[in-house]
């Protein structure tokens, strides 16, 4: 009658004992994986944000949701396609949510190749043209916006996008040229504001 | 204005970043319009796309990883705080249990064990009430009774944890075995013949940790005063 009475608690500790120990080998491999995902989700974030405050919240929390289902999403593509889909979920209903800082970055549209802006009406013509590009952006459907952004960041082939995102790769080019089209048509328009030098 | 027959072909070179194709290449060394559309085009698509490029790859701020780890911390720690107690719960109860096992009295025979009939102890319900013990077990040819009072231990009678919510199936019991004293018998007589140095203790849990009182062992009470038996 001894045992019967308490024996119960004891298979509770044991299993929660066994618990603790999976969380933390997961916890381990976690940490591991954040010097890798950590920027990953930063950029997301960041591409559709464009403020370095706001994204990293947004990259803090979907770091975090990521820990909470760590334990199904291990697998390293699943786990980076997810985070990815998260980073951005977020990062757009934060800017939808109006919650946004207000002070966005500084200017980086300036095309590469080209010589930085030289005077106050060139750093306005590149600012107009940044605030037409943006709202070009948010009404590009989302499935193009995020292959879009993934495409620019630097370390990941197309291949690599269409594994993470769970795509055909023909379908992960044909949306890059899209969007770009899309994209092109809108600032069509208002490319006088970035005259060529 | 560029050619209208030649407008979308113009586009489509451009967004791809391939160079024209042989018939647009030829058209645009006749007409100056459409190679200028051409470059315009293309500065718009590198203006595009130097922005994606400069957007998707800003540099990450070094505190983020060190804040997720901080955040991280936050959250894996309360729920590391209550095993701690518990382990440490289980351990006494254990260790309790333990000397509880050694100290009771030996020398009693199985079968004199179920003539006797047992004779529980349930877990205190307030150290103060030691001052009356509650018979609980109704018959007057009892099996058994059962002490409410575990302070005041002062014979050879086996003691059993009883947690409180189990203490009334405990007293029907009693009361059952009073009534059916070779059901007792019978119940005894089956149990294993176990050696004292064989008996193996397996760590417990419970929520609350209570110190069992033994015979002739001093005890603490939740207030913390010490009692000596
Ligand atoms: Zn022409």
């Amino acid at each position: 009658m001894q045992e019967l009475v308490l024996s119960q608690p004891v298979s509770t500790v044991r299993s929660e004992l066994v618990r603790e120990a999976a969380r933390a080998d997961a916890q381990r491999e976690f940490e591991e994986r954040l010097a890798e995902c950590g920027p990953l989700a930063y950029r997301v974030a960041r591409s559709v944000l464009r403020n370095t405050a706001d994204a990293e919240d947004v990259a803090q929390e979907a770091l975090l949701r990521a820990y909470k289902g760590f334990e199904r999403l291990r697998d390293r593509t699943h786990f980076r396609g997810w985070l990815v889909r998260i980073s951005f979920r977020l990062a757009l209903d934060k800017l939808r949510s109006g919650k946004r800082r207000e002070q966005r970055d500084t200017l980086w549209s300036q095309p590469a190749h080209l010589p930085p802006p030289l005077t106050a009406e060139d750093v306005v013509a590149s600012n107009q043209f940044q605030n037409h590009l943006e709202r070009a952006l948010d009404g590009l459907p989302e499935k193009f916006r995020l292959v879009l952004l993934l495409s620019a960041m630097e370390g990941y082939t197309v291949e690599e996008i269409a594994a993470m995102i769970g795509v055909p790769l023909g379908t992960v080019k044909s949306r890059i040229f899209l969007a770009r089209k899309k994209l092109a048509e809108k600032l069509r328009c208002h490319a006088n504001t970035i005259k060529r030098r | 204005m560029p050619c209208k027959h030649y407008k979308e072909a113009l586009i489509e070179a451009a967004a791809s970043g391939a160079a024209p194709s042989g018939e647009l290449r030829l058209h645009f060394g006749e007409c100056a319009s459409c190679r200028e559309a051409f470059a315009q085009e293309q500065f718009l698509f590198s203006a595009i796309d130097s922005d994606r490029h400069a957007a998707a790859n800003a540099e990450v701020p070094a505190s983020l990883v060190p804040r997720v780890r901080a955040r991280l911390e936050e959250t894996i720690a309360p729920r590391l705080g209550w095993m701690q107690p518990l382990v440490l719960a289980s351990a006494c109860v254990a260790l309790a249990f333990a000397v509880f096992l050694m100290a009771r009295p030996h020398h009693a025979a199985p079968e004199e064990v179920a003539k006797q009939g047992p004779v529980m102890v349930p877990a205190p319900t307030a150290p103060k009430t030691n001052a009356n013990p509650e018979k609980i077990s109704p018959s007057g040819s009892q099996i058994g009774a059962l002490r409410v009072n575990h302070f005041q231990v002062a014979s050879s009678n086996r003691e059993v944890l009883v947690p409180p919510d189990e203490r009334e199936g405990l007293a029907h019991l009693v009361a059952t075995l009073n009534e059916r004293r070779d059901f007792a018998v019978a119940l005894r007589a089956q149990r294993p013949e176990k050696k004292d140095g064989l008996v193996t203790v397996d760590p417990l849990q419970i929520s609350d940790i209570e110190i069992k009182p033994l015979e002739g062992t001093e005890t603490e009470t939740s207030d913390g005063a010490g009692e000596t038996h």
